[in-house]
Formats: C-alpha cells, sequence, structure tokens
C-alpha cells in the first residue's frame, strides 16, 4: 500500500479503536432556521478522520460537548456533500442547548455515523414519495438532497411537508424556490396557517389526495413525531404501496450510539444499530413502535 | 462569571458549613464564580444585585417571603440546598399538631418569640420557583459543586428521579427488609452513595421522596416483610412532614 | 479439554501462587451475605458460598469507570486508560460464567468496546460447581453447566477437586502453582456421581418452552399492569443482573470547571426517564410498560439477535426484588395462561 492508504487505514482504525472517543470538530457554519431549529455546518478537524467518516442517509452522528454530555443528531446534509456535514437541531435539552450557545470556529466533538439509514441504491430507479412532519424533515433533508444531486437515477420524486405553523418550517427558503421545480413535486401543509401562508392547511396526510402512487416502482421514506407514522403509513398502504417498500425512521434515546447502552430500545431492537430506518414491515414486527 | 450570593432561613446552618468542609476544593469553586457574599463565612451585606442565589433553609418567618421574594426578582438562578430549603426538612415536623403549642413547648409561655411574623414552616419552592436543587440533610460538598456547576452552565437540574435501592446494591450493602427492619431507601431519592446504610443505619429520608416513589408498594413491602408499618410513616414524615400524600 | 485432580489441602497454595501475579478476586462474606472481593488470603475465600450480592461483572464493567478526562477549553481528550490489571476470578459458579460469555456477546461482537475487552483479556477465570439453592433456576435455562469461558474449573469431589483445564494460560498456571496428579478412572466415576447428584437437587424448575413467543403473543396481558403496580423502579434487578449491560454516560466536571470525566455508569431501564427522549417524549412512561419491557429484552429482544435468552437463572432479582417481582413467578404466570400472577 502506498503510504496515504496505510495512513488513511490507521485512521480508520484509529475512528473504530474506541467508539465512545469524540473526535473534535469545527463549526464553519450557523443557520438559524426557526426559533428552536438551527443547521450547523460541521467540518471534522483532522484530515485522514474526515477522509474516513463515510455515511448515508438515515444515519446519525453523536455531537459531544465535554462537560454537558452527547446528543444524537441526524445528519440533515447528503452524503455527496464532501468534507462536511449539516446538522439541523432543535434547542430541546442540555447538548443541543449548549450547542446553540456555540458560536463559528468553536470546536465540538462528533462520534460516528451510526446506524442504518435509507436504502438508497435500492431506491434508485424508483418513484419516491417522503413524508415529513416537524422536525422529522432533518434525516428526509439529507435523502431529499442526496436524490437531488443524483436526480437522473430516479423516476418521480414527491415531498409532503406538515408543519406546524409557518414560522415552524424547516428549510422554508429552500423549499419555497423548490415549489417551482417540475422535477420535485413538493407540498407543503400548516395546522395553525397566518395571513402570509399560501400553502397547504391541515394534517400531511390531507395530502395524500393529491399523489398519485404508482406502488410496484415507489418507495416511501417517512419521519416525524411519534403519533404521525400510523396514519402516514396507512395512506401509503391505502395507495397499494408494499410494507417493505416504506421506510420509517425512529428517534429513541440513544446514549452509545452502536448497540451496548440499551437506552434506544424499541420492541426487540435497538434504534440505534437495527434501525433509526425500518421498513415498515419490520416495524410492524416492532412491539412499541407505532 | 456569575455573582453568587448565599443565604439562610430557619435551619442550623450545617448545609453552608459542608460548603466550607470542601477545603481545598472550595477555592477551585471560588475561581469559577464571583461569590459575593456568604451569611455564614464572611462578613458584609447582601449586594443589590446577583446572578445565582443558593438558599438554605425552610421558610418559617413572613420576613423569609419577602426576601424570597425579592431574591427571585434579582437572581437569574435559584439554588435551593439541604433539606430544610428543598422539602421543608426538619423545620417542617412543627406542621404536625398545633403550631403555637410546639412554641410553647420549645421557648416556654414568656419566650413564645412572636418576631418577623411567624407562619407555618415551608420549603423554598413554596414561596418562589427553584431552579437546582441540592438535596440531603446535610447536603454533600461534591454534589454541590455539581450542581454549582449545572447551573452555571444553565443545564438542567438533575436530582436522580428513582429512589436508592440500586446503590445499595452497588455497594452491597445488606438489605434492612431482610431482617425485618424498616428503611426509607425504598422511596427515597437516590445520590448520596447510601452513606447511612453503608454505616449500618438505616435511611431516614433526608433527600426526599424520590420522584417516581411507589410509596403504595412500599406500605405494601413492609407488611409482607413483617416490618412496622407506623415506623415507616413516622420516617416518611422525618424530612418530607411538608408533604401530604405519605400516610 | 484436559484434566487434573488437586488435593483441596492444596488450595491455598493454589491461591498463594496466583496472588504472586494476579489481583485474585474471590467470594467472602459480607454480613451474612457473600461478596465477591480482592482476597488477601485464602482463607478468607468461601467457596461454600451460595450466591453473591452482586454478579462478576462489576469487574469488566464497574458501576462507575472513567471513559476518558477531558479539557473543556479545546475539547481534547487529555486521558484514555484501559485498566489491564491482571485478575483471577475465582470460584466462579457455571451461571455467573455463562452469564459473562452472553456480556461478551454484547460487548465484543459488532463495536467492540475497549473498556471491557481490555479487563476481559487480562482476566482469568476459575470456575467452582455448585449446588442448587433455594432461588436457582439456571437448569431451566440450561445454564447450569459451562463447557467453555473458563481457564481452570474445579469440581469439589470432597476431599480434592476435579480440574477442567480449558486454556494454555490456565494450564501454565497450575503447573506453576500446585501440585496436581493425573485423574483415575475411580476420580471421574466420583465426578460423574457429583454431577448426576447436582441434576437430581434441582426442584420445580419453571417450564421454560416457547416463552420469547409467549411474551410476544401476550404482549398485552393484564399480569404487566399487577407488576407495574408492585414494582419500585429502583432498580436493583438491574444492578444484581449477572446480565444486564445498560448503561448511562456522564460528564462530571472538577471542581475548577476546567477539566473533567466522562464517566460510565450502570443504568436501569425501570428508571422513569430510560426511553425519555430530550424534548420529554418518554417511550416507557409506565411502570408497567417498563417492567415489560425488561423481559422482553431478555427473553426475546436478546435472543433475536445471540439466540440465548439474556438470563442464567441466578435468582439474584428475585432476593433483591422487595416488591417481589420474581421471573420464575412470571414465567410460570404466562405459561398458566396470564391473566394474573
Amino acid at each position: 500500500m502506498n503510504p496515504t492508504a496505510v495512513r488513511r487505514l490507521a485512521a480508520y482504525e484509529q475512528l473504530s479503536a474506541n467508539p465512545y472517543r469524540p473526535w473534535p470538530a469545527r463549526i464553519t457554519s450557523i443557520t438559524e432556521l426557526t426559533d428552536k431549529e438551527t443547521l450547523f455546518e460541521l467540518r471534522l478537524i483532522d484530515d485522514d478522520v474526515r477522509d474516513a467518516f463515510k455515511f448515508e442517509s438515515g444515519q446519525f452522528v453523536e455531537v459531544s460537548i465535554f462537560g454537558v454530555g452527547e446528543a444524537p443528531i441526524s445528519i440533515s446534509s447528503a452524503p455527496s456533500k464532501q468534507g462536511f456535514i449539516e446538522l439541523c437541531v432543535r434547542n430541546a435539552g442540555d447538548v443541543t442547548g449548549a450547542l446553540h450557545s456555540r458560536q463559528c470556529g468553536d470546536i465540538v466533538g462528533l462520534r460516528g455515523p451510526f446506524g442504518r439509514g435509507f436504502p438508497f441504491e435500492e431506491m434508485k430507479g424508483n418513484d419516491v414519495l417522503l413524508v415529513a412532519g416537524g422536525l422529522g424533515i432533518a434525516p428526509l433533508k439529507s435523502l431529499i438532497n442526496h436524490i437531488h444531486d443524483t436526480r437522473h437515477e430516479f423516476g418521480k420524486v414527491t415531498i409532503l411537508y406538515g408543519s406546524r405553523s409557518p414560522e415552524e418550517v424547516l428549510f422554508a427558503r429552500q423549499f419555497d424556490m423548490w415549489r417551482h421545480r417540475d422535477d420535485f413535486d413538493l407540498h407543503l401543509t400548516v395546522d395553525q396557517p397566518d395571513e402570509t401562508w399560501d400553502g397547504d392547511v391541515g394534517l400531511v396526510t390531507n395530502l395524500f389526495e393529491r399523489v398519485d402512487v404508482d406502488p410496484a416502482k415507489t418507495f416511501g421514506a417517512i419521519c416525524g413525531p411519534p403519533v404521525m407514522y400510523k396514519y402516514v403509513v396507512a395512506e401509503m398502504r391505502a395507495k397499494g404501496m408494499e410494507a417493505d417498500r416504506i421506510y420509517v425512521s425512529f428517534e429513541r434515546r440513544m446514549k452509545c450510539g452502536f448497540g451496548k447502552c440499551g437506552h434506544c430500545g424499541v420492541g426487540h431492537q435497538y434504534a440505534c444499530i437495527d434501525g433509526p430506518v425500518f421498513n415498515y414491515w419490520e416495524a410492524m414486527n416492532l412491539q412499541e413502535a407505532m | 462569571m456569575a455573582r453568587v450570593v448565599v443565604l439562610g432561613l430557619a435551619s442550623d446552618f450545617g448545609c453552608q458549613v459542608q460548603m466550607t468542609n470542601m477545603e481545598d476544593h472550595l477555592l477551585d469553586v471560588l475561581g469559577a464564580i464571583e461569590l459575593e457574599y456568604w451569611q455564614l463565612a464572611a462578613s458584609g451585606h447582601m449586594p443589590e444585585d446577583y446572578d445565582v442565589a443558593i438558599v438554605e433553609g425552610a421558610v418559617t418567618t413572613e420576613e423569609h417571603v419577602e426576601l424570597l421574594k425579592r431574591v427571585r426578582e434579582t437572581a437569574s438562578t435559584v439554588i435551593a440546598i439541604g433539606s430544610c430549603a428543598v422539602t421543608g426538612g426538619i423545620p417542617a415536623l412543627a406542621l404536625s399538631g398545633d403550631l403555637e403549642d410546639r412554641v410553647g413547648c420549645v421557648y416556654g409561655e414568656s419566650g413564645a418569640l412572636v418576631a418577623c411574623g411567624r407562619i407555618l414552616p415551608m420549603p423554598v419552592g413554596a414561596i418562589i420557583d427553584v431552579d437546582y436543587h441540592v438535596v440531603g440533610c446535610p447536603i454533600d460538598p461534591a454534589e454541590f459543586v455539581e450542581v454549582l456547576h449545572r447551573a452555571i452552565q444553565g443545564l438542567r437540574d438533575a436530582v436522580p428521579l428513582e429512589p436508592m435501592c440500586a446503590t445499595c446494591k452497588i455497594a452491597e450493602n445488606t438489605c434492612f427488609y431482610d431482617r425485618g427492619e424498616v428503611c426509607l431507601g425504598l422511596v427515597t431519592r437516590a445520590g448520596c452513595g447510601t452513606k447511612c446504610i453503608s454505616l449500618g443505619r438505616p435511611c431516614t429520608g433526608c433527600r426526599g421522596i424520590a420522584a417516581d416513589a411507589n410509596f403504595e408498594s412500599a406500605k405494601a413491602i413492609v407488611e409482607r416483610m413483617g416490618a412496622d408499618l407506623d415506623l415507616l410513616l413516622e420516617r416518611a414524615q422525618l424530612y418530607n412532614n411538608a408533604r401530604k400524600d405519605l400516610s | 479439554m484436559f484434566f487434573r485432580v488437586m488435593d483441596k489441602d492444596r488450595l491455598p497454595d493454589l491461591v498463594r501462587g496466583l496472588a504472586a501475579e494476579y489481583e485474585v478476586i474471590g467470594p467472602i462474606a459480607k454480613g451474612d451475605e457473600f461478596v465477591f472481593a480482592i482476597v488477601s488470603d485464602p482463607t478468607e475465600l468461601r467457596l461454600d458460598y451460595d450466591t453473591t450480592i452482586l454478579p462478576p461483572k462489576k469487574h469488566f464493567m464497574p458501576p462507575t469507570e472513567s471513559l476518558m478526562s477531558f479539557r473543556v477549553q479545546d475539547s481534547e481528550v487529555v486521558g484514555e486508560e484501559l485498566d489491564r490489571t491482571p485478575r483471577v476470578l475465582f470460584g466462579l459458579h457455571p451461571c455467573d460464567i455463562n452469564g459473562l460469555m452472553l456480556m461478551d456477546n454484547v460487548f465484543l461482537q459488532g463495536y467492540e468496546d475497549p473498556y471491557y475487552k481490555a479487563r476481559r483479556e487480562s482476566t482469568l477465570i476459575v470456575g467452582l460447581n455448585c449446588m442448587p439453592h433455594e432461588g436457582c433456576f439456571c437448569k431451566a435455562w440450561g445454564t447450569d453447566e459451562v463447557h467453555w469461558g473458563f481457564d481452570i474449573f474445579l469440581s469439589d469431589l470432597g476431599d480434592r477437586y476435579f480440574v477442567s483445564v480449558r486454556s494454555v494460560e490456565g494450564a501454565d498456571l497450575l503447573d506453576r502453582c500446585v501440585e496436581t496428579r493425573q485423574i483415575t478412572p475411580e476420580d471421574t466415576a466420583e465426578f460423574q456421581r457429583v454431577a448426576s447428584e447436582f441434576q437430581a437437587s434441582f426442584e420445580g424448575q419453571p417450564d421454560t418452552s416457547q416463552v420469547p413467543l409467549l411474551l410476544d403473543a401476550k404482549y398485552d396481558d393484564p399480569i404487566w399492569e399487577e407488576l407495574g403496580s408492585r414494582c419500585l423502579s429502583c432498580g436493583a434487578c438491574s444492578m444484581v443482573c449477572p446480565t444486564c449491560y445498560c448503561f448511562d454516560v456522564r460528564d462530571r466536571l472538577e471542581p475548577d470547571g476546567q477539566e473533567g470525566t466522562r464517566e460510565r455508569v450502570w443504568d436501569s431501564c425501570l428508571y422513569i426517564d430510560f426511553a425519555e427522549v430530550a424534548h420529554g417524549h418518554n417511550f416507557r412512561a409506565s411502570r408497567a410498560a417498563r417492567v415489560k419491557n425488561r423481559y422482553y429484552h431478555k427473553q426475546w429482544g436478546y435472543l433475536s439477535k445471540f439466540e440465548r435468552v439474556l438470563c442464567v437463572g441466578c435468582g439474584r432479582c428475585a432476593s433483591a426484588c422487595k416488591a417481589d417481582i420474581n421471573p420464575r413467578i412470571v414465567i410460570e404466570a404466562l405459561q398458566a395462561g396470564g391473566g394474573s400472577l
């Protein structure tokens, strides 16, 4: 092997030698999305560690702030974006609160990537129907961006995204532009509209009446609050989609991220290593999942 | 740096003494804050403005009530330390029976002081919102420092929610109930490292009842194990008399 | 495997020989009970122990251990130590050896846990046969015997031990520390007799057939509410369990707030906040859901990955639980059709 390859292999081994060890990453950009959610762009500082860090859409990282703790955050950027990752983070606890008080240029820790993501390769050549509720758009955003970067490999791509109110719509500016694209069929809906809102009103499930699905060649991807799954799955099933072509991403409490600490148990599985992305056939066989 | 004041209400100031017992660590802690006033350990007056108020003791007078309201208006963070401040502690024992009788019993007929507007004892949290709690009688200095750091960093309060049996197992203590004796550890907040039990004394609940305590089950256990249910209820009152649901 | 015989009066030689090279941990008395602790003198060893308060897992994953120390200001890891102290765990019963092997599946497969692995690699296991005590139901799970997972294993034949030797290190130790001799056909016959006597001593073992399936099929059985109403959410069962491995990770700052330690501490799925996420949703808010999850994970979740149930029938949880939640009774209630305990 050439010296670079040897060095990179060593970095990879280092990455996996102690999966508890966070690697320093610099905050390279901070974009406030809403009152509570902020998009952080991070760059692993060590060149070799950064090269060894490969992920797929739907996977997550553990963000580490020494003295405070760690929080699992799904990656919002596409794997095709090299050298940086984006995390859409809600200020909801100690770690995410501390992250929100950090500035551009500050250093935090990163571990991962962990978990099983969306079956991107399998999805190629098919239509994709993505349904997000609230912060559930965060992991789907990675998949959406990845599809965008390889758009010609997919059929029809439909995105249904529901939020509570217009102020809570994440990535609003980008989605606003996308509404006029013809290669993405995007529908936004809110529960509580204000006078500026010209999109749909109501639950995300209401949008299904406007969607045509060819069940044999469509994959579904769902992420949102716990109550949302069973209603969205029911809509997809009503369109004739098979259980194993519908993918759901679950949020659970995670401490280690790789199947040891036991916190993220969902039925007989662990969300961190068996998921967080499951297909619906798997999910319906998980007690307490839906 | 956070400007901190330490003040005491009705208590024996034992928790403030515990703060001095940090010894060499005290200087490290003092390096992380600006201590503006410490009722027990320094002379001087309460400043007008500060960020963090550390309050020891139970509320027993109108004056305490007024003081706490001012504290809450001024401080961005209030930390209650010790059983008296957190649960009402020993002062709240006066809630049982007639307060005037109790006062007479302690001070005699002539000495029944009425200064400061005496009221029924209660925990600090009954008067104002408390952001952080350091429980125990007295507090553990290391736990105090931990909570202080949480407060400085703006993290959430992190009093353990579970009772202390698990800690007892970790210490490999033998269980009082296996000898038919009452121990309040079944329902008391974890986090003390079972100091008393490891020394051979049953838990009397100085850390307060755990948020997720199952008191009904504890009573059933005491009866099934042939221990003294009245003693359990009496022990539950010692530090938790301000609660009315422990009967 | 090969076998030797060691006279019982040679035991102190063995322990002293081990102590010269290793930290020797064995069962010693604490009050009326027993604990695994450092053995400073062979006479302290209580090989007649029934069970210990805590299982041997504490020597592989301590209740609190440092994962790393850090500096707050620049987020740097400043220390990361693995415990490679040479240790011998002396006198482990088959249930506890089986328990360690179940822990191995979790910590040594997939992502290896370097902290657990370092201790595991540095520790020799000396097994010891036992007789069932009141709470044992190891036979129901087939964890009453071990065939690997130890370096040497002592079977008590009255005046001598029948020594099964599993590892090179175990064989070397035996050679270095103590005088042993070849086994004779009489030794083997006595070994068989003791093993049969052991098997015959079990009483009323629960029927564990189809337990994983039953847990799924009776997921909404009322017994979980009944158990939930008793549960103290204290986590004592998890602490004393030789196979409960759940943990929490916490950062502890030094008094000056500049440096700190990231610690791993034992956790319990019975604690109310075990499955609560940061913005407040609790996936197992009720005690009944948490008690059920403990059983469900042990008899089905773990099995779905490793084809074994995560219980060795040691009976520790049943005696630790003051609320009388006993896996034997739970299993028997499910086998009897559920509905109530």
